[in-house]
């Protein structure tokens, strides 16, 4: 899992994920995250990655 | 090498009963034959006593009768499947099927059942998955198809016919099990019959006598167990509609308060649905006739006519037992573990149990294997057991989310899916049973622990043959196929290890090349070399169950070791 910053544009990127909120109710907001959880791990693939990102989402 | 002739099928010589009478099913009954033990007979002492005949109990008599082996096979019932209930466990998988037709049943279940390879997944109205099992891996590759659709009871009834033709074992009806011991000597079964009680003694006890078992708290079995609050109704419908022979699975049914749906066809024109319920829908309710007829005009249309064989209400757990072997005990089948059947891991996985102990309790008695081969039961069929929970585990969690997020993920899943392939993965309404690979056992070696597929060669003659032939020739011996041309000293190694352990040896050549050995076949398509997983110059060795033991190179020291190794004996 990389803990570096690999994001291309960090701040835009920040600002399109709030704007795809916008509007939105609660339950279509967790909707709207699971779908891009979803997507995005399909981006990273790698089961062992994928397995620390989750335990590093966790919060302590 | 000719092809050998075989005792056959004799598929010719059975009448051809149908169960499904109208409505509802008319099971067989077989007759209460006083046993010899309450005749005045001599007690004898039986090497191996099976407990339930159901469709894992009676395959494990059927393995024992067709290797020679006699055995006692104990049923409280009198009569196969289960009085009350349906159709139960329906889809058979490719590797059963193999079993079936190595115990010389397939035959019948092959007329009678119904072929299937696509399965369609929908969510509303839209097909959000679909797959062809022929299209995956090597499905094609074997003489059985990927899968097929018959009622438990006809194989049960199948395998019943098939003991009485074979001999060996004494199938035992309205015989119930009531007390047990053992100890370093042996073990003594108490049975109680219409004809008064008696007991049994033997070296072996398998228990399949399913999920009510009293064997459990016998030997002071330990498992870990999970109850969800999942509920179905399953119907068994007679209904004159053309559609193909696909299974057909909805995860949100509209003609079902969009929960989930199962829909597939068995014998006799019988179609299988099975229809999720809320968790605090009234079984009776539900379950009822009025209810599935209401359901099903809901799905093909007011004009639908149809006819309730039988319906039910279903609920479903999941638990393993933590060891399989309690002494002189062995579970198989639902005693050893319960899953949930999404998947087709029930009754296929039984079947597999047994397949997996026959041979090797045959090996045993005969004196071909020491006793710890015994124990590799254990460590190949709970591994196999383990891999069935967790995998069902997780379709049964997909189609009964708890509320909250669990059931947004898979909102989320099922909305992506209709849009990405990527998605439709994910989509899990069962993930269809494989024979299982072993990868911890004690008796098999790098390049072992795999099945190997009913696939075709050619006898020396040129005539068709096929996997399941070599392993009944081989009659319960180790298999050793050597692949590519022999030198004079690995032909003389060969015969000297025929003669000397318990195993066949055959040479496998390709379409036009010489062979320096007597018993030898021809492999022009490669399919037999792939089926083993080996290339070019290498040897095989398959046991009676189908499964590679091992495999390597050179006809040298390796080979002999590996044999030992296989039959425990090194």
């Amino acid at each position: 899992m990389k803990t570096t910053l690999h994001l291309t544009d960090a701040d835009r990127f920040y600002e399109q994920l709030l704007d795809a909120h916008q509007g939105l109710s609660a339950q279509q907001s967790e909707l709207l995250n699971a779908r891009l959880i979803l997507l995005l791990a399909n981006q990273v693939g790698d089961a062992k990655v994928l397995r620390e990102c989750i335990e590093a989402a966790r919060v302590e | 090498m000719n092809s050998p002739t075989t005792d056959g099928n004799a598929s010719a010589a059975h009448p051809s009963y149908a169960f499904t009478v109208g409505t509802g099913y008319q099971l067989p009954t077989y007759p209460f034959v006083k046993p010899p033990e309450l005749s005045g007979g001599k007690a004898h002492r039986y090497p191996v006593v099976i407990v339930g005949a159901g469709i894992t109990g009676l395959t494990m008599a059927c393995a024992l009768a067709k290797l020679g082996i006699e055995a006692v096979l104990l049923d409280e019932d009198d009569t196969v499947g289960v009085k009350g209930a349906s159709s139960r466990g329906i889809c058979y998988t490719q590797k059963s099927l193999e079993i079936f037709e190595r115990l010389g049943v397939y035959d019948r279940i092959a007329a009678k059942g119904v072929q299937w390879s696509i399965g369609r997944t929908f969510a509303g109205h839209d097909e959000v998955y679909a797959f062809d099992l022929r299209q995956q891996s090597n499905f094609g590759l074997s003489s059985q198809p990927p899968f097929i659709n018959i009622q438990q009871f006809y194989i049960e009834g199948f395998l019943v016919e098939r003991i009485g033709e074979l001999g060996h074992v004494d199938v035992r009806w309205r015989s119930r099990v009531v007390a047990f011991e053992q100890d370093a000597h042996g073990a003594t079964l108490s049975v109680e019959t219409p004809a008064g009680r008696y007991t049994l003694q033997t070296d072996h006890v398998i228990d399949a006598s399913g999920s009510h078992t009293p064997f459990h708290a016998w030997c002071g079995a330990a498992m870990t167990s999970r109850r969800g609050d999942d509920r179905w109704c399953i119907a068994d419908v007679r209904f004159k509609k053309p559609a193909p022979a696909e299974r057909h699975t909805w995860i949100e049914a509209p003609f079902n308060e969009n929960r989930a749906v199962w829909q597939h066809l068995m014998a006799d024109e019988v179609w299988r649905i099975d229809y999720q319920m809320a968790p605090d829908a009234d079984p009776e309710f539900v379950a009822s006739e009025a209810q599935v007829c209401a359901r099903l005009r809901a799905q093909f249309g007011e004009n639908v006519d149809c006819e309730i064989v039988w319906v039910g209400a279903y609920t479903y757990r999941s638990q393993c037992l933590d060891q399989l072997r309690y002494g002189r005990v062995f579970f198989m089948g639902d005693t050893a573990k319960i899953v949930s059947p999404f998947g087709a891991r029930g009754g296929n996985t039984g079947v597999a149990d047994a397949d997996n102990l026959a041979w090797k309790l045959a090996a045993v008695v005969r004196g071909w294997a020491s006793e710890r081969l015994l124990q590799s039961y254990n460590e190949e069929r709970l591994e196999a057991a383990q891999q069935n929970v967790l995998v069902t585990n997780r379709t049964a969690r997909f189609l009964r989310p708890h509320d909250g997020m669990e059931r947004t993920f898979r909102d989320a899943t099922i909305s992506l899916a209709r849009q990405y392939p990527f998605a439709r993965q994910l989509v899990n309404t069962g993930r269809m049973a494989v024979a299982n690979s072993y990868t911890h056992s004690s008796v098999c070696e790098a390049g072992g622990g795999l099945s190997v597929q009913n696939v075709r060669f050619c006898w020396g003659d040129g005539s068709t043959g096929f996997v399941v032939d070599l392993l009944n020739w081989a009659e319960g011996r180790l298999l050793v196929l050597v692949f590519g041309q022999l030198s004079q000293a690995a032909a003389t190694r060969l015969q000297q290890l025929s003669q000397g352990t318990p195993v066949r040896c055959v040479q496998v050549v390709d379409a036009h090349a010489g062979a320096q050995a007597r018993e030898h076949v021809r492999d022009p398509l490669g399919h037999l070399q792939g089926a083993c997983h080996v290339f070019g110059h290498a040897w095989a060795i398959v046991r009676p169950d189908g499964y590679l033991s091992a495999t390597g190179e050179a006809v040298d020291a390796q080979l002999v070791n590996s044999i030992e190794h296989a039959l425990a004996i090194a």
